[in-house]
Parts: structure tokens; C-alpha cells; sequence
């Protein structure tokens, strides 16, 4: 393991837990107005200080972590498995339905993403339900191509040829010879996907698209504080550094899984000079 | 009956498109007829791009001829329902040439050659270690290396693994494309005297690609010479190799 990883996931583990542990950490009700208190500075009793309704900073970005990083995940899982699935079908069985998927992708993929999103959250109505569905159906694509990509690759190794000649059925195939090498590379993007989605959910509630007040959300936090940015501009500025740290930190484990051993084959295995026949 | 009867098998690869260059068609076969009888072994010589693995896999069933058709014990290979390709699918096996990348790298050496027994028969966890040691032990190998992983072996072994899994399902004929090819002398001239055992003791028919006249001399009963694609002389296991091809 290297040192990078170790300390990056150290990092995010503690973020993670001190979002699970909210309830306990925080000092205050997250949602608790209390106008007698307002914009206050720093204090030993608000870390961070309070916004203009009175709430707790510090308590409202302990329990954004929990909204933030579960969404990211939920919506990266699902996406994930439709793309698994359809990746894999695509990828394996070649011909119409290949055809078939990747024409319909093309089609999601001649829009910019967030653009996109933006279009079908307005279809449906503002809310995190309607953006987690939007989000889910953009990812999904990239992941649909990504992972018939890695099957392609995959499909032509011998060890693949060697076990349908030993009669192995095409859902076997999959489970026991094909996922299992394409997770490597599957993880790495997906490290760095959940990455993006954060700030992806971010920049959709910034616009008020997304987690909708007064749900506690690191995006939706930064847009209930721009009125401030003059005066006072730690609203904004603490939950931003959170979202950058998050997201750096997702960067550099998805950065040292591709670099270590193991991960990266089998793709990289098919650069690796072979012995023929001479 | 003959085992397996090839009637004129042709295949091209179309190399020519949009945006590249026409170039000759290379590796395909043009016209192959040969017969292979039970027990024998049929040995293709021929340099690389004699379309040689091409012939393998059509064998194989793993690529449709663009003419001509293939029978095994009677049943066309590529005409075949569902049923009758389940049965021939079990009785044709391979050996490839490159012993480490013919195995999934995340799976052991069990799950490896176990892997046939599973798609045909049901065995129990324990009837299927049995088995699978008893495949380890004819081919050489301590059951003991059941629990290793390709990596941690070396390409003799692999290739011994690769043969214990062809002969798990003990099938009638074995397609073996450059199975010693990779390896040094000595251990090509231990695999060799092992599958030539194997021939005698069970009557499994080979179909021996190989580019390497002295193994293929040492285990075919017949032997095709081929270039670009094309059978150029058949000739007797009794002829010395070197004196046909100059």
C-alpha cells in the first residue's frame, strides 16, 4: 500500500464517520433558527459561527456529509449496476444488440451531462429524488460504454476461448471470468466518479435544483450563503473547502489504485510482450 | 467412421475497409480436406500466418467457415442444434500455446481444471477435489498446487494444468496449438512424452498444430504441411520432416 493511499483514505474515513456520527457530534440542531444568534463569528460554543438564520455552521456541515456522501454513493451503485449489466450484454453479445444500446447512448451522450440533467430535473420538478434519478441515467451511460470497452478488451483473451471450449455458459462467463477482470479498472473510475457526483449534486442545489432547503447539503449550503459573500464569507467558504477536500482526496485513491500492482490488468497484461513463435 | 472428416473449409479474413488499406488476405485457409481417425494424431506444420491457429479454431467451433463444413463422429459442427453441440462441445478440447494467459489470472488451479467438471457434471465438493487431484497426479503434478494461482507456477507446469483441464472431460480429440512452443527443451520433451502416454492409454485423437518439425515428427501419425493457407503435402509419420521440407 502507498503512503498516498493511506493517508487520503485515512482522511475520508474520517469524514465519513464524523458524518455517520452527526447526531452525536454535532453541537447544535442542524436546523434550529435562531435569529437572536445570527452571523455570529466563531465561538466555542458554534465553531464555525452561525448563518443568517441563526443555525450552527459547524452542525450543518457534519450532517451535509451524510446527504452529500450518500447520495454520491446511491447514485454511483446504481449507475454502476445498470452499467454492469448493460455493458456486459452489449459488450458480449456483439451484433443488433450491441448496436441496439450503443445507439441509444450515443444519443444520451450528444447532450452535455449537466445540461442534460438540468433539462430532465425541469421535466420532473426540482428535488433530490428527481436529480438522483437524472444523475443515475447520465452515469449510467458512461458507465454502459465504459464497461463494454473493458469486456471488448477482455473478450478476446485466451483464457476466455479456453473456457467456452470447456463449455462454460455465457452468465458463468460473466460472473466468473469477465467481471472479476474488469473490477480493477471499474474501481479506479469509480473512485473518481464519486468525486464528480459530489460535485455534481453541488453545483445542481447551488442552482436550487437539487437537496432543497433547509435539508443541510454542502452545495445547497454554499448557495443559502452568496447574499453573504461580502460580509460574511466563511458561509460559503467552509463548505466549499469541505467539497474540494472530499473531492481531492477521492482523486488521489483513484490515482494510487491505478497505480498499484494489480489494478490496470488486465489491460495492462495485454501490453506485456508475449512469447511467440519465432 | 472417421472421427472428425473436413470437406473443403474456407475462410478469409476481409481485411480491406473505408479507411484501410486493401491488403492480401493473410492467416485465412483456402480448401482444407482432411480426415482424422479415432486415436491418431494429425500433425499441421507450417510457418507463421499458414493460417495454422485459424484451422484450430474452426476445429474447435469457435469460428464458422465462410464454406465447407466440418463433421465430428457424424454431426456438422456448425449445423448442429442445441443438444448435439452440447455433446460434441464436450468431446473437443484445446491446449493453447501461451500456458498463462489460456487462465483466468484471479482464479486457483482447482477452479481452473475443475472448471469442465462444473459446465458437465455434478459433482460434490469432495468427488471434485478427488478429481481434480487425480488430474493433477496424471499430469505429473502435487495435488498440493490445487490451491496456487497461475502466477506462482511456472509455464511447464501451467501447460500441464492446461492439458489436465482438456483431458478432464476425457473427450475424443484434443486440439493442441503450439503446446510446447513456449517452453524450454527439456520440459517441451517431458509434455510431449506425456501426451503421447496419454494417446495410447485412452485413444484421444490429437490435432497438433505446430511450427516445430521435431515435436510434431515425435507425435503425429500423419502430417500436413501448410503455407498461406493451403495443405501443400501430406505425408506419413514415417517421413522425416526435414526431407520434405528441404
Amino acid at each position: 500500500m502507498q503512503p498516498k493511499l493511506i493517508v487520503s483514505l485515512t482522511l475520508v474515513m474520517l469524514i465519513v464517520v464524523s458524518g455517520l456520527l452527526a447526531p452525536w457530534l454535532a453541537p447544535h440542531d442542524p436546523n434550529l433558527v435562531d435569529l437572536s444568534h445570527k452571523l455570529q463569528s466563531p465561538s466555542f460554543s458554534y465553531p464555525l459561527g452561525t448563518d443568517q438564520l441563526g443555525r450552527c455552521l459547524f452542525s450543518r456541515i457534519l450532517y451535509g456529509t451524510r446527504v452529500s456522501l450518500s447520495l454520491a454513493m446511491v447514485i454511483v451503485l446504481a449507475s454502476l449496476g445498470v452499467g454492469l449489466v448493460i455493458g456486459c450484454l452489449s459488450g458480449y453479445a456483439g451484433g443488433w444488440v450491441d448496436h441496439l444500446f450503443m445507439r441509444a447512448s450515443d444519443a444520451v451522450l450528444a447532450f452535455p451531462s449537466l445540461i442534460l440533467a438540468i433539462a430532465l430535473i425541469a421535466v420532473w420538478g426540482a428535488g433530490w429524488k428527481q436529480m438522483a434519478i437524472a444523475l443515475v441515467i447520465i452515469l449510467a451511460v458512461y458507465y454502459v460504454r465504459f464497461v463494454r470497452g473493458l469486456v471488448h478488451s477482455i473478450k478476446t483473451e485466451t483464457y476466455i476461448l479456453a473456457a467456452k471450449v470447456s463449455g462454460t455458459s455465457p452468465y458463468r462467463m460473466m460472473v466468473r471470468h469477465i467481471i472479476p477482470n474488469i473490477v480493477p479498472p471499474l474501481l479506479v473510475v469509480v473512485t473518481l466518479e464519486v468525486g464528480w457526483v459530489i460535485m455534481d449534486i453541488s453545483a445542481l442545489s447551488f442552482v436550487g435544483l437539487g437537496v432543497q432547503a433547509p435539508t443541510a447539503e454542502w452545495g445547497a449550503m454554499i448557495n443559502d450563503g452568496k447574499s453573504f459573500i461580502r460580509s460574511h464569507p466563511r458561509l460559503m467558504i467552509a463548505p466549499g473547502v469541505l467539497i474540494f477536500i472530499m473531492v481531492a482526496l477521492l482523486n488521489l485513491i483513484s490515482d494510487s489504485f491505478s497505480e498499484s500492482k494489480g489494478f490496470g490488468s488486465p489491460l495492462r497484461r495485454k501490453l506485456k510482450p508475449r512469447v511467440t513463435e519465432h | 467412421m472417421s472421427l472428425l472428416i473436413a470437406n473443403s473449409l474456407t475462410k478469409t479474413y476481409n481485411n480491406s475497409g473505408w479507411f484501410r488499406k486493401h491488403s492480401p488476405a493473410g492467416k485465412g485457409v483456402k480448401d482444407l480436406s482432411f480426415v482424422l481417425e479415432q486415436g491418431a494424431c494429425l500433425g499441421i506444420l507450417g510457418e507463421s500466418g499458414a493460417g495454422k491457429s485459424t484451422l484450430g479454431k474452426i476445429v474447435l467451433g469457435l469460428l464458422p467457415p465462410d464454406s465447407g463444413n466440418i463433421t465430428f463422429n457424424g454431426i456438422d459442427l456448425y449445423q448442429s442444434d442445441r443438444k448435439a453441440r452440447k455433446q460434441w462441445r464436450r468431446d473437443i478440447q484445446v491446449v493453447f500455446q501461451d500456458s498463462y494467459s489460456a487462465m483466468n489470472p484471479r482464479m486457483s488451479i482447482r477452479d481452473i481444471i475443475a472448471e469442465p467438471l462444473r459446465n458437465y457434471e455434478r459433482l460434490s465438493a469432495l468427488e471434485e477435489q478427488k478429481k481434480v487431484a487425480e488430474l493433477l497426479e496424471t499430469m505429473g503434478l502435487s495435488p498440493q498446487e490445487m490451491t496456487k494461482r497461475p502466477k506462482q507456477m511456472s509455464g511447464g507446469q501451467l501447460q500441464r494444468v492446461n492439458i489436465a483441464r482438456a483431458i478432464a472431460l476425457k473427450p475424443k480429440l484434443i486440439v493442441l496449438d503450439e503446446p510446447v512452443s513456449s517452453l524450454d527443451m527439456v520440459i517441451q520433451k517431458q509434455i510431449l512424452i506425456h501426451l503421447k502416454q496419454l494417446k495410447e492409454q485412452s485413444g484421444i485423437s490429437y490435432l497438433f498444430i505446430s511450427h516445430d518439425s521435431m515435436a510434431v515428427h515425435y507425435l503425429a501419425d500423419q502430417i500436413a504441411f501448410m503455407k498461406n493457407g493451403e495443405f501443400v503435402q501430406l505425408a506419413g509419420g514415417s517421413y522425416h520432416a526435414h526431407d520434405l521440407l528441404g
